[in-house]
């Protein structure tokens, strides 16, 4: 779930702002680049950044007894970097923010930087260290994309609780109440993401292996191994 | 032949088992709502600086859907575009790969 507009004195919201603009210039010059280098990337954006739209509508139960959105993130931070995923996040949030009234455009900066930055940073972060290892791709998948999406609410806890320290305790001690109310919800949540996007990726490795191995996404041999294995 | 649909099977086992625990929680839960984590986390931002939800007014004035039917209406509209998009692409890549 997004910070609702209002959520934050204004000065947060420019800090925010701060970050997230820098990214999101350099993910738009990364994607004419890498569009320009090669317009077979174009359709994997598309669908990368459909599952962005499609699972971050998506307002779901969970055990905690309340709703929140997975994120979608990970195939598109797997494919094209966190970068380019902010530049989408941005527009998904953009159209939350005026349609919908969830997050709002003086929010907007915090929650592009946790759900397009924040997030997809630390899932490709763990990517590129998966990537090393002989670990199988779609395992790769599930790890990544449940951490992007878990790591996104840690960080939503993350600026609340910098804006809102505690009485007794101070921003630690609030970070922990807001975990509990972000983070535990979305534990459940970011498993089953996980799941359904690996299972997502065989279909685009059965389609188009070609693509992700031109892109170096992943190693022929590990592409090779996983349409036959599965 | 090996088996080939051990994560659709896995997905499927997911999805039923967090339905179950949806279940579960929905029945046995007093007070689970089910509202947004944000609704719940507004709760805790008023709380901690100590003022009433009302207190928070947007920063730049914002257009709210009138009602939830809107709302659940310009979500299903977001989901739709994404939708489109997964579609389209793997139509064009099952088409792609029909030709020689």
């Amino acid at each position: 779930m997004h910070i609702m507009e209002g959520g934050l004195s204004w000065q947060w919201c420019l800090v925010w702002w701060v970050v997230a603009l820098p990214c999101l210039i350099y993910g738009v010059y990364q994607l004419k680049k890498v569009l320009a280098a090669d317009r077979e990337a174009l359709p994997l954006l598309g669908v990368t950044g459909g599952f962005i739209f499609i699972l971050s509508s998506l307002k779901l139960p969970s055990v905690t007894g309340s709703c929140s959105h997975p994120t979608g993130t990970g195939l598109s931070t797997i494919s094209f970097g966190p970068w380019i995923t902010a530049v989408v996040c941005a527009i998904v949030l953009l159209f939350q923010s005026l349609f919908l009234a969830h997050g709002g455009l003086s929010v907007l900066g915090a929650n592009i930087v946790s759900m397009g930055i924040a997030g997809p940073v630390a899932g490709y972060a763990l990517f590129r260290l998966l990537r090393t290892t002989s670990l199988n791709v779609y395992l790769s998948v599930f790890l990544v994309t449940a951490l992007a999406d878990m790591f996104t609410y840690i960080t939503t806890s993350l600026e609340l609780a910098l804006a809102y320290p505690a009485e007794t305790g101070g921003s630690i001690s609030s970070f922990i109440m807001f975990l509990g109310v972000f983070a535990l919800t979305q534990i459940p949540l970011a498993i089953v993401e996980g799941i359904v996007l690996a299972l997502v990726f065989k279909y685009i490795i059965a389609l188009k292996p070609d693509i992700l191995i031109r892109l170096h996404i992943f190693s022929e041999e590990k592409i090779m191994a996983a349409r036959s294995n599965i | 032949m090996k088996f080939r649909y051990t994560l659709e099977i896995l997905a499927v086992i997911a999805i039923v088992v967090f339905i179950a625990a949806f279940l579960y929680t929905s029945s046995t839960m007093r007070g689970a709502e089910f509202a947004g984590s944000d609704t719940v986390g507004s709760g805790l931002i008023a709380e901690l600086s100590n003022t009433s939800e009302e207190n928070f007014q947007p920063l730049i004035p914002q257009w709210e859907p009138p009602s939830g039917e809107i709302e659940s209406c310009l979500f299903a509209l977001q989901a739709a575009i994404g939708g489109i998009l997964v579609g389209g692409v793997f139509g064009y890549w099952i088409g792609q790969k029909k030709k020689p």
